[in-house]
């Protein structure tokens, strides 16, 4: 799994420019699903059939990840760009990112009396062009870039940029390789966009119409130096959401993951996120409604370069999947 | 059943958003006798039909009000016992030191909002209000006894029984939006009084204070000619913006703007002169913050209307309204749909 996992994070495609990670899940996955296609806006679509007794479920995780976007290029080689997903400039300073064709490139600031004054405006990549012609034969206007890095293994942890939301996709894809026949139809979905407002989950929603829809996504966490009150830690096991800025999920398919957690004892935590949303959220609202939920994998410092998992905390969230899958999920 | 006797019995139940399930069976009782059909929906909105004399297709109408309040919902429990919580919808920090709520556990527990006496407030503190993250519930219980009731995630509301005030005014939580749902129930009864023509979907919506979702699938799954919302908009007091507000107990309030499609909102008025019932007038430039912004563009769209209780104090725990107002609105709903017929929903063009 560690090996899967440094692929795709390593891998390139911010929100919107998702066709690199798209190919290599479809590689993954195509001799495990029974039928796979592509929607318009990129979604990666995946069925298992069920056997006509279950439920159809849709499992999400995104293929997108944050980045940037080039506005302009001036005279010297400079490149001006506007974030694409929720980025905190401090957080861009000194960092390195590469393009979809391998250019690389550094983030620096103009001159700035004090740091208070650090707004996105005042940033540019640097990608060593000596001028504007130079630059304009490796990047254009519109090209995007994300974080560049690999992935550091910690052992049971693993430290890298765009675990949001790859370690989601590779819960699916563990999901359906250990998950066997059930009775249920499930699509697995590897969405787009969801960094730009949870934008592939709708229209794959909509193609899909799900009885259940449960997406697979990071969580922050509350046990770092003097963070903010969230009682998920990592390590702690699969966080079990109960609400985060973009729903509520559903109560009944909240208590039935708990349930199955339990009786499988596979560690699980609940979770209230303040800030932050899902897919899962606009799974909810699609058509006339649908229960919606969400598995997160408990993660810190969510939208940096440098997103942390554990590796344990993974398995439990597969475990979780697959144990509710295999079950009936006839909800109370 | 009365009006004032459902909306009290409504307010004085918990219902936060996205937990409304324990308002359903008020809501059976109430309106079994005066509609055809009842169900809920799988995001839980509750939605009863009213069948139209006459021969299919009829003409519909949908009312929505939601029935979600805003709430609290719990993030920690600290090592002492102490309840560390979030809101559920937009809540006032400020008004919460002092408040009773309910915490609802396993089982229900009375809990405070507790804070610094004013003797011990250090300089600088006394003219800034408490943030919400540094607030939390007291239950009396010690943490290990504690987590054996409650977890997280579980809810909490304002304990607030409904207080009768002089001259018919009622104060009391979350007649945002009950109050429309009891706007609802008036106009059901007055239906039974009138020649109707069209099916009437009552839909009680929830989720309403978190993004308008109850609404956004309803609508979606009843396909109706026309929804109107019921909501409640800021009443009139000391140091309100006058331009902003409407005056209680001066009647119900339509409105008008982009949001509201033309010829219902004349119809409205028209409605409003039916029943004689004098009207206010309230001007939405852009979003109208109800239900009826989701229902109108629900599918190929949907021409929307939305009448209002004037309401003071609101997404506080002593939301103020005049029973007059709910009851004329309900009256005026009446009127309007007895005024609804295939030709009028066929002339629904917009200008």
């Amino acid at each position: 799994m560690k090996d899967l996992v440094k692929k795709l994070v390593e891998s390139y495609g911010p929100a919107g420019d998702e066709g690199p990670v798209r190919q290599m899940i479809e590689e993954e996955i195509k001799e495990l699903a029974d039928e796979v296609r592509v929607d318009a806006l990129g979604n990666l679509i995946a069925r298992k059939k069920g056997n006509g007794k279950g439920k159809k479920v849709m499992l999400a995780a995104h293929m997108d990840e944050i980045g940037i976007i080039v506005t302009s290029i001036d005279d010297k080689g400079f490149l001006r760009f506007a974030p694409v997903g929720g980025w905190s400039p401090p957080t861009l300073l000194g960092k390195r990112v590469i393009f979809a064709n391998g250019t690389s490139g550094v983030i620096h600031t103009e001159h700035l009396d004090d740091i208070k004054e650090l707004k996105v405006t005042k940033l540019f990549i640097d990608i060593g062009a000596s001028d504007k012609a130079t630059a304009s034969e490796n990047v254009g206007i519109g090209d995007m870039a994300v974080f560049y890095g690999p992935l550091f293994d910690m052992g049971e942890r693993w430290v890298a940029k765009a675990m949001d939301d790859r370690i989601g996709c590779v819960v699916l894809i563990e999901t359906l390789r250990q998950l066997g026949a059930c009775d249920h139809d499930v699509y697995f979905v590897f969405t787009v966009q969801e960094e730009v407002g949870l934008r592939g989950a709708r229209t794959a929603a909509y193609g899909v119409d799900p009885e259940i829809g449960i997406a697979c996504d990071v969580t922050r966490v509350g046990d770092t130096p003097k963070s903010h009150i969230m009682e998920v830690s990592l390590g702690g096991g699969a966080a079990i959401k109960v609400k985060d800025s973009s729903l509520i999920c559903h109560p009944a398919l909240r208590k039935h993951l708990v349930e199955i957690a339990k009786e499988n004892k596979i560690p699980y935590q609940l979770e209230v996120l303040e800030r932050g949303g899902t897919d899962a959220a606009a799974m909810q609202l699609s058509r006339a409604g649908i229960i919606a939920g969400v598995i997160s994998v408990p993660c810190r410092y969510i939208h940096s370069p440098s997103e942390m998992v554990d590796a344990g905390d993974v398995k439990a969230c597969v475990d979780l999947l697959v144990q509710s899958l295999k079950g009936s999920m006839v909800l109370q | 059943m009365q009006v004032k006797e459902l909306l009290k019995n409504l307010s004085e139940s918990a219902g936060v958003a996205g937990f409304e399930h324990g308002l359903h069976s008020s809501l059976r009782a109430a309106w079994e006798p005066l509609v055809h059909e009842m169900s809920t929906d799988v995001l839980g909105n509750f939605v009863a039909k009213r069948r139209g004399v006459g021969e299919e297709p009829r003409p519909s109408v949908m009312l929505a009000a939601h029935m979600d309040e805003v709430g609290m919902m719990v993030t920690k429990i600290d090592e002492r016992g102490y309840i560390r919580f979030t809101q559920v919808g937009g809540i006032d920090p400020r008004i919460l030191p002092g408040m009773e709520v309910t915490v609802h556990g396993r089982r229900q527990l009375a809990g405070i909002i507790g804070t610094k006496p004013p003797h011990l407030l250090s300089a600088g503190e006394e003219d800034k209000a408490p943030k919400m993250e540094e607030l939390f519930i007291d239950v009396g219980l010690a943490q290990e006894r504690l987590v054996d009731v409650v977890e997280i995630g579980d809810v909490i509301t304002f304990q607030r029984d409904v207080t009768e005030l002089a001259n018919d005014f009622l104060a009391g939580k979350s007649f945002d939006d009950r109050a429309g749902v009891a706007v609802i129930h008036s106009c059901l009864q007055w239906l039974e009084k009138l020649c109707i023509t069209a099916d009437v979907y009552a839909v009680a919506t929830v989720q309403e204070e978190i993004g308008l979702k109850g609404a956004t699938v309803s609508t979606y799954g009843l396909e109706p000619d026309i929804g109107i919302a019921i909501d409640v908009c800021h009443g009139d007091g000391p140091g309100q913006p006058e331009d902003l507000v409407s005056e209680l107990g001066k009647g119900p309030v339509i409105t008008m703007g982009p949001n509201i499609a033309p010829r219902v909102y004349e119809l409205l008025e028209q409605a409003a002169k039916d029943a004689g019932i004098e009207v206010q007038v309230d001007v939405a430039p852009a979003q109208t913050g109800t239900d009826a912004w989701a229902m109108q563009i629900s599918r190929h769209g949907v021409p929307t209307g939305l009448v209002s209780v004037p309401l003071r104090y609101m997404h506080t725990s002593v939301e103020t309204l005049h029973l007059d107002d709910v009851e004329k609105a309900g009256k005026l709903l009446a009127f309007f749909i007895a005024a609804v017929n295939r030709g009028f929903v066929e002339g629904l063009v917009w200008s």
